[in-house]
């Protein structure tokens, strides 16, 4: 390691100079006498310095955060020779919050001697962030010079997109065989009654009913209606997104995905993630506490990638898309290419379900209130309803949500209308 | 805390000054020095405090000079030092600036001014001994002459041991 002089050396050098050049022109002895503390202060200089010997431990509290969580980084420093003076500063990743306390640190170690500095961050958007890179700089005793290190301790923050509760969930029309939470219309085993009928040989005694049996003078069993799960998959589109900084439309859809994951996990269903943009992601459907720590990494990396080529879901495997499963595209309609691809779905069979992110109402708060802003704002929302009835003419259930308001206000009347159609089976 | 020092050994300086020559142009040139000080706390600059520093050993100069004051030589060793308090302060509160500051930062700060300033207060007796032996034996015609030579070469060799101190690297 080399030392190197400071711009404190520089400083001192001038000014001692300048005190001589005065104290010769003025022949005072006065200036003479008043340059000696400079003078003897930088004739350090000609004494080789003892190389600092210190170690550095840098330590997180938590890799996997929510959005807004904060994270507290802790560095502890043990001196084995004296430390004169000890800079140590770490760059936050651009999106990092400084919470409390400083990312820079100033300390004076004696040997044997421990410190510790901590502060905390947090990060208000999804993704995945790098800390541990320490920049350090030791001083020697007078800061005429400094050594600068770079210490290396890797670590990775991931942080998840925040999900809020959601009590109520649209249903899918079909389910699968496994054991889940939704009434099924088929009957077996189960909890709740369905129809009575005749008994007949291999039905268990208790499936007797017994006060249609002794009003009727014949055996009656109760059915059971089956309780079966559900495969959903949610669709995300990341062909284009608008809105500012940490508020886009894409954020916004990651974190309603995120919701809806954590909910239908929650219930039993098996859940399952496509990434529809210029780069097509995907995660199997699973269930599981696990299986939500994969769709929130995948999540956390979704991001808009451009691109000119259509992207075919025939490149999704057909595992990702089970049969039966309910497809819930969450998008904000920018790109007609996702919703050729929604519509697609519904022609294959598919259950599925169109939740818009409404992007004029996120730009509408970032625009100005001049008549012109609201002009065009009026005509893309003329231009937005257009298209939303032509999903709706293709069949497709439309949830048209405000991100201003609850997910699961925007939610709420929609299964209604779906069952009325069509019944579970 | 850290704004406490910087001031402090300003206005010192400056009071040396004013006590040399209670005089209005004094005070002018010594305010232009505070003004400067204030401006490099402020600001992110390192000028204004070497500027500073500069004006107020001018004025300490031209006070002297002027008035043709005895020589006072504890007075001069505390001009020195106020000077190295306020050039290593102002470096030291630069590098403070936004941080955590450990708890022995300060304290060993102090220690280590209170010890140079004991240090430089001794040799500056020795020195003034050894000066006042050598003067009688000195041609009082050479005299100029030796000092600038000597203080172009203490220049010079502090220069050298900082360059050299710059280019030297310890493994």
């Amino acid at each position: 390691m080399t030392w190197r002089v400071t711009p404190l050396t520089l400083s001192l050098l001038t000014v001692t100079a300048w005190v001589l050049s005065l104290a010769v022109l003025t022949a005072r002895p006065d200036l003479f006498v008043a340059v000696l503390p400079l003078a003897l202060v930088l004739a350090t200089l000609a004494v080789r310095p003892s190389a600092p010997d210190y170690s550095v431990m840098h330590r997180i509290s938590g890799d996997r955060v929510f959005e807004g969580d904060t994270v507290t980084v802790t560095v502890e420093v043990t001196a084995s020779t004296v430390v004169a003076l000890l800079e140590l500063y770490e760059p936050l990743a651009a999106g990092c919050v400084l919470v409390s306390g400083n990312h820079r640190a100033v300390m004076t170690l004696r040997p044997g001697q421990t410190a510790s500095w901590s502060y905390q961050i947090s990060y208000p958007v999804r993704g995945v962030y790098d800390l541990g890179t320490l920049l350090v700089r030791v001083r020697d005793r007078w800061s005429l010079r400094w050594q600068e290190r770079r210490h290396v301790d890797h670590k990775r923050v991931r942080v998840h997109p925040r999900s809020a509760p959601l009590r109520g969930l649209p249903r899918p029309l079909r389910t699968q065989t496994s054991v889940g939470d939704y009434v099924s219309r088929a009957f077996g085993e189960g909890i709740e009654p369905g129809d009575i009928r005749q008994f007949a040989p291999g039905d268990r005694i208790r499936q007797v009913n017994w006060r249609a049996s002794l009003r009727l003078g014949t055996l009656y069993v109760t059915q059971q209606h089956r309780e079966r799960n559900a495969d959903v998959v949610l669709m995300l589109d990341t062909m284009a997104q608008v809105g500012t900084a940490s508020v886009t439309t894409l954020d916004v859809a990651v974190r309603a995905a995120a919701s809806l994951a954590t909910a239908y996990l929650a219930r039993k269903d098996r859940v399952g993630l496509i990434v529809y943009g210029g780069v097509i992601d995907w995660v199997r459907p699973g269930s599981g506490r696990a299986h939500y720590e994969r769709i929130a990494d995948s999540l956390l990396r979704a991001d808009v990638v451009f691109t000119y080529v259509t992207k075919d879901l025939k490149l999704v495997p057909p595992r990702v898309l089970p049969p039966h499963a309910f497809i819930v595209a969450l998008t904000p309609l920018l790109d007609r290419r996702f919703t050729q691809a929604a519509v697609d779905l519904v022609a294959r069979g598919f259950d599925v379900l169109v939740l818009v992110v409404s992007p004029v109402d996120l730009m509408r708060a970032g625009v100005g209130v001049s008549p012109i802003d609201q002009l065009a704002c009026r005509l893309w929302t003329l231009e937005r309803r257009a298209r939303l009835d032509e999903l709706r003419r293709h069949g497709l259930p439309v949830i048209d949500w405000n991100p201003a308001d609850p997910l699961e206000a925007a939610i709420a009347g929609l299964d209604r209308r779906r069952h009325r159609a069509v019944p579970v089976r | 805390m850290r704004h406490v020092p910087v001031p402090a050994f300003a206005l010192t300086l400056f009071a040396l000054t004013f006590r040399v020559a209670p005089i209005e142009p004094m005070a002018v040139i010594g305010l232009a020095g505070v003004l400067l000080i204030v401006v490099g706390m402020v600001m992110p600059w390192r000028w204004p405090i070497i500027s500073a520093a500069c004006i107020f050993t001018t004025n300490h100069a031209l006070a002297l000079w002027a008035t043709d004051a005895p020589v006072s030589v504890l007075g001069a060793a505390g001009f020195g030092l106020a000077q190295l308090g306020l050039l290593q302060s102002a470096d030291l509160g630069r590098c403070m600036r936004a941080a955590s500051v450990g708890s022995g930062v300060v304290r060993a700060q102090i220690v280590r001014w209170i010890g140079f300033a004991v240090l430089t207060l001794t040799s500056t007796m020795f020195g003034t001994g050894v000066a006042r032996s050598l003067s009688a034996t000195l041609p009082v015609a050479v005299a100029p002459m030796l000092a600038a030579v000597g203080a172009v070469g203490v220049v010079v060799a502090l220069a050298l041991a900082a360059t050299q101190a710059g280019r030297r690297g310890n493994g």
